[in-house]
């Protein structure tokens, strides 16, 4: 009987299955709606090779594209007024090492302020060499991968943070992401970069996280010279053995040299600046560890002289400043670094000889070609332009 | 019917046969060991940045972190056969701040059998300890400055006494290569660094007057030896091992060590580096565990 129904529907049911194999060779003739470029991050000599990007948000030549119209576009701030324009570029300059740097035309001294005035509670870091940071971001460390809270974890959240705190853009996300779906060019540049017109904040953050990871510089003198390119003066020779001696001026431990060509741990120390600690971001703010109160990361030397000023409060507007300090003024406190084994003489007493030697070492890390860099320049022209 | 039903049946036996077949062929290679490593001071886990200990000389004291390399874990059979552990450049990088770091487990099948020791290197020998070894932190940031002999800290044993003024004083207990100086032995400066090209700016360098001319180097690496211990690994099993550091063994045997007179730096001298490195060879303990 069954049999029967069937042979009597033969036809349609032989309709239904021709139009269902129709419908599925069409899907499979349709080209990717999204496909994004992947980009992959040269490793320059002595490198790391394990970087710091998240599952989440991989590398795109899209995403960065994105990401470079983003960083400089004062309207990050979600407002398109002239005065209320901020970027991220408002204080992290290229040519300042991606600092605001103390020759600022609107932050006086370096120091930064956000759109209502407030300053900023720390001087600006440099964006150089993140992609290598695995141990938190900020002087403190407040954002790091195993945080708790998973928006306080990376790169991508320190975008969300700079748009909405007081002492920066003092923004509002919901309403930033709104102003960019309205500007011509962007939904299809987001499109590209993440497959959906439908422009979100967290793709705003993703996109300018990826662009500065690209914030590459490895190519300073002594960059050249580790390559076996050239040599150094002998006055770069002699601060660079000062420089990697507990006996010289003993800056390796934190700072790195040949073995760690970051020059930096990207941890945190207590650097006997002071003996008394009230700074409410400190690194005890985040660990809770009393032996952690004043304690600061210790940020990259690469284009040092270029970041000022100084220190995690900026109270140094020179790296002769810097030099001085270390050498004659380092103070002894309970919560003192024990790697500032030299304390109790001051500092690492280095001669006026020495200090010219070390500076000099120190302006070798100057990397002119990551300071000019085209593919970090503002892009010229915005979207809408 | 032999097609439809026999045929797939005996397929998918056979397949799961095969399946269990690999699995024993997989354990029946050998089975592994973990090293569970441990820091004590006086037999005791050690209360990081507490003034709470005293040493041999005298000294109070506290440790804030210890970073070491343990390398060439050898295990030894009866007949002299031994299993050199080489994954992972054959180094282990400890950390007491990195709780990951604290068991070492070697991917490595140790072949099954009855064992009567292990031995490893403490620190990094010669061969292997060349600067360029490790680029990726943490190890790293272990390196040794190539002016200093290059590669990479043997330790890093960071804390503080009081010294004899009552100030709580930070000391780098850093062992590694040392040196031999110009001015101490009356021999020529060195000419010839290494293979590296990172040693290059030390040839012929001229040294500032805070530093001395370095004639030489100095291995201070040491073997640690365990010969009496006697443990079956079997197929598919896993033999862990508790291995403790005594911290205040380094400043106790045979040299008294006292920070009053070596200060709070010692990478650039070697006879602190050579005590330290002797009082080494009663700092290990290692027991099975089951």
């Amino acid at each position: 009987m069954s049999f029967l129904i069937l042979y009597k529907y033969y036809f349609w049911i032989s309709c239904v299955i021709i139009l269902l194999n129709m419908s599925a060779c069409k899907n499979k003739a349709e080209p990717p709606v999204h496909q994004p470029t992947a980009y992959e991050l040269t490793i320059p000599f002595g490198f790391p090779t394990i970087l710091n990007i998240p599952d989440d948000n991989p590398f795109t030549v899209e995403g960065i594209r994105l990401g470079r119209y983003l960083f400089y576009d004062g309207r990050l701030s979600g407002r398109t007024h002239p005065d209320s324009l901020m970027s991220c570029s408002s204080c992290h300059i290229q040519a300042n090492n991606f600092e605001a740097g103390i020759d600022h035309p609107v932050f006086a001294g370096g120091f930064v302020h956000g759109l209502n005035g407030q300053q900023t509670h720390h001087v600006v870091l440099p964006l150089v060499n993140l992609v290598w940071n695995r141990s938190g971001y900020g002087w403190n460390g407040f954002l790091y991968p195993q945080n708790d809270k998973p928006d306080y974890r990376n790169l991508e959240d320190f975008v969300r943070l700079a748009v909405i705190a007081e002492d920066e853009m003092a923004g509002d996300t919901t309403r930033v992401k709104e102003l960019f779906q309205e500007i011509e060019g962007y939904p299809e540049l987001f499109f590209n970069a993440f497959g959906s017109n439908t422009i979100t904040f967290l793709n705003i953050q993703r996109a300018i996280a990826q662009f500065i990871r690209t914030f590459v510089s490895a190519n300073s003198r002594f960059d050249s010279f580790l390559r076996g390119e050239l040599q150094l003066t002998q006055s770069e020779l002699n601060g660079y053995v000062l420089f990697t001696t507990e006996e010289g001026a003993d800056c390796f431990h934190c700072h790195g040299g040949g073995g760690n060509p970051l020059f930096t741990t990207h941890l945190f120390y207590n650097n006997g600046k002071d003996t008394l600690f009230s700074d409410p971001f400190d690194r005890f703010a985040v660990t809770g560890d009393p032996m952690h109160k004043g304690a600061y990361k210790a940020p990259t030397l690469r284009n040092v002289a270029l970041s000022g000023p100084y220190m995690h409060d900026g109270r140094f507007a020179t790296l002769d400043d810097v030099i001085n300090y270390y050498s004659h003024d380092v103070k002894l406190s309970p919560q003192i670094d024990p790697l500032m084994h030299h304390v109790l003489k001051g500092g690492v007493q280095l001669t006026p000889q020495e200090k010219a030697d070390l500076k000099a070492f120190i302006l070798s890390l100057q990397d002119n070609e990551f300071l000019n860099n085209p593919e970090f320049s503002h892009p010229g022209k915005m979207p809408d332009e | 019917m032999i097609i439809r039903h026999i045929l797939p049946a005996a397929v998918l036996i056979l397949l799961i046969m095969g399946g269990c077949k690999n699995q024993g062929d997989h354990s029946s290679n050998g089975g592994h060991i973990v090293m569970q490593l441990k820091h004590t001071i006086d037999n005791q886990d050690i209360d990081f940045d507490e003034l709470i200990y005293t040493n041999q000389a005298g000294n109070q004291y506290m440790v804030t972190e210890i970073q070491w390399f343990l390398s060439d874990l050898t295990l030894h059979r009866s007949k002299g056969e031994s299993i050199k552990i080489t994954g992972n450049s054959g180094c282990f990088y400890v950390d007491t701040d990195l709780q990951g770091s604290l068991i070492i487990a070697p991917a490595e099948i140790i072949p099954a059998g009855t064992y009567t020791g292990i031995s490893f290197t403490f620190g990094i020998n010669e061969q292997k300890n060349i600067s360029g070894l490790f680029v990726n932190p943490p190890e790293s940031f272990m390196f040794w400055p190539e002016y200093l002999g290059g590669g990479y800290h043997y330790m890093k044993l960071n804390g503080k006494w009081i010294n004899p003024e009552g100030q709580t004083e930070p000391f780098n207990f850093h062992l590694g290569i040392g040196q031999e100086y110009a001015e101490d032995t009356g021999k020529a400066a060195v000419q010839q660094f290494g293979e590296s090209r990172q040693y290059d700016h030390c040839e012929g360098y001229q040294p500032p007057q805070k530093l001395n001319t370095v004639a030489g180097f100095i291995q201070n690496y040491f073997s640690v030896e365990f010969n009496d211990l006697n443990f079956t690994i079997t197929d598919g099993s896993t033999q862990s091992f508790e291995l403790e550091m005594k911290v205040d063994n380094w400043f106790k045997s045979p040299h008294v060590y006292d920070h009053n007179q070596w200060g709070g730096s010692i990478m650039q001298q070697q006879e602190a580096m050579q005590q330290g490195c002797e009082n080494g060879r009663n700092v290990f303990v290692i027991r099975p565990l089951q």
